[in-house]
């Protein structure tokens, strides 16, 4: 299940850079795409705002098939209170920018798997699909605007695939 | 209205808290810094390469339970006072613009082989300039060699 975690956040991290190469962060003294993974990255006491923060809840398995194909929920958080130029103001363009990124970042809804722990990365046989996501009703703390984006991903585990 | 009297900053409040925090059982914590060149690739984004964090000592601190209300099932909170003497050495050293980025750039802090996890932090100032730092922190399940 792994590898199928790997691939959509890095499917999505290079869709993104392509999208909108202005979003990025630099967390760990890296520049890189707004898009990271929680469960890999040092716990936070408040969500990085303008960036995307991909979060693993749920996970099924159906074993009725000949191979496992294991159903996951990727909850995609992302929160904005505005731009300074704006003094805030405009938060509510920003959180619908976001909202637009995320529909073009997850189509298509499907990828080639791949085994990140080999350098270079190599191509398993099957692929990494997808749901349309479901936005939730945005939640508002004071200046902040924050929404979520629940996908259901979809792998088959290939023979020999940890 | 702007306050335009003379004030001659000394360095007198740095100089005391420093001393306090030493006298008051003055310990060490160590920031957990990310390295000074991240990791850029594709393994360290998704948790496969070891982060390579930097220990920062930083000394005189004085450690304890913060004063807060506890919830049900909610972990204990505790908080570090830090020397702002000691903070900006560092911050210099770093060549870092702040000691709020210094802050923000930490993964946690370790005191006694314990990690724990910054959730806020506040300076006490005098004339414009911090004398002292006030971590707030809660415990994280992690175990690092004192």
């Amino acid at each position: 299940m792994q590898n199928t975690k790997d691939t959509f956040y890095i499917t999505l991290r290079t869709r993104l850079a392509a999208v909108n190469p202005a979003r990025t962060m630099t967390l760990r003294a890296v520049t890189r795409p707004g898009m990271l993974v929680g469960e890999a990255e040092p716990p936070m006491p408040q969500p990085m705002l303008d960036t995307f923060t991909l979060t693993w809840t749920a996970f099924e398995a159906d074993l009725q098939l000949p191979a496992i194909l294991a159903r996951m929920t990727c909850e995609l958080q992302y929160s904005t209170a505005g731009t300074q130029a704006s003094a805030g103001l405009d938060r509510g363009r920003c959180l619908e920018e976001m909202d637009y990124e995320v529909l073009k970042l997850l189509y298509p809804y499907s990828a080639q798997k791949m085994n990140y722990t080999q350098n270079p990365a190599a191509a398993l046989e099957t692929m990494v699909f997808w749901s349309e996501p479901a936005f939730t009703p945005i939640v508002t703390l004071r200046d902040r605007l924050s929404r979520t984006a629940k996908v259901t991903v979809f792998a088959f585990q290939e023979l020999g695939e940890q | 209205m702007a306050d335009l009297s003379t004030q001659n900053p000394s360095g007198l409040a740095q100089r005391v808290a420093t001393a306090l925090l030493r006298a008051g059982g003055g310990t060490t914590a160590c920031l957990q810094m990310p390295p000074l060149q991240g990791d850029a690739t594709n393994a360290a984004q998704i948790g496969l390469n070891p982060p390579g964090l930097l220990s920062l000592p930083l000394a005189p601190a004085v450690f304890r339970k913060a004063r807060v209300t506890m919830q049900e099932g909610e972990l204990p909170k505790y908080e570090l006072l830090l020397s702002a003497d000691a903070v900006a050495a560092q911050v210099t050293q770093l060549q870092l613009s702040s000691a709020q980025t210094l802050f923000s750039m930490a993964c946690g802090v370790v005191v006694a082989g314990k990690l724990f996890l910054i959730e806020a932090v506040s300076a006490s100032e005098s004339q414009g300039t911090a004398y002292l730092y006030r971590l707030l922190l809660q415990e994280a399940c992690g175990e690092w060699p004192a």
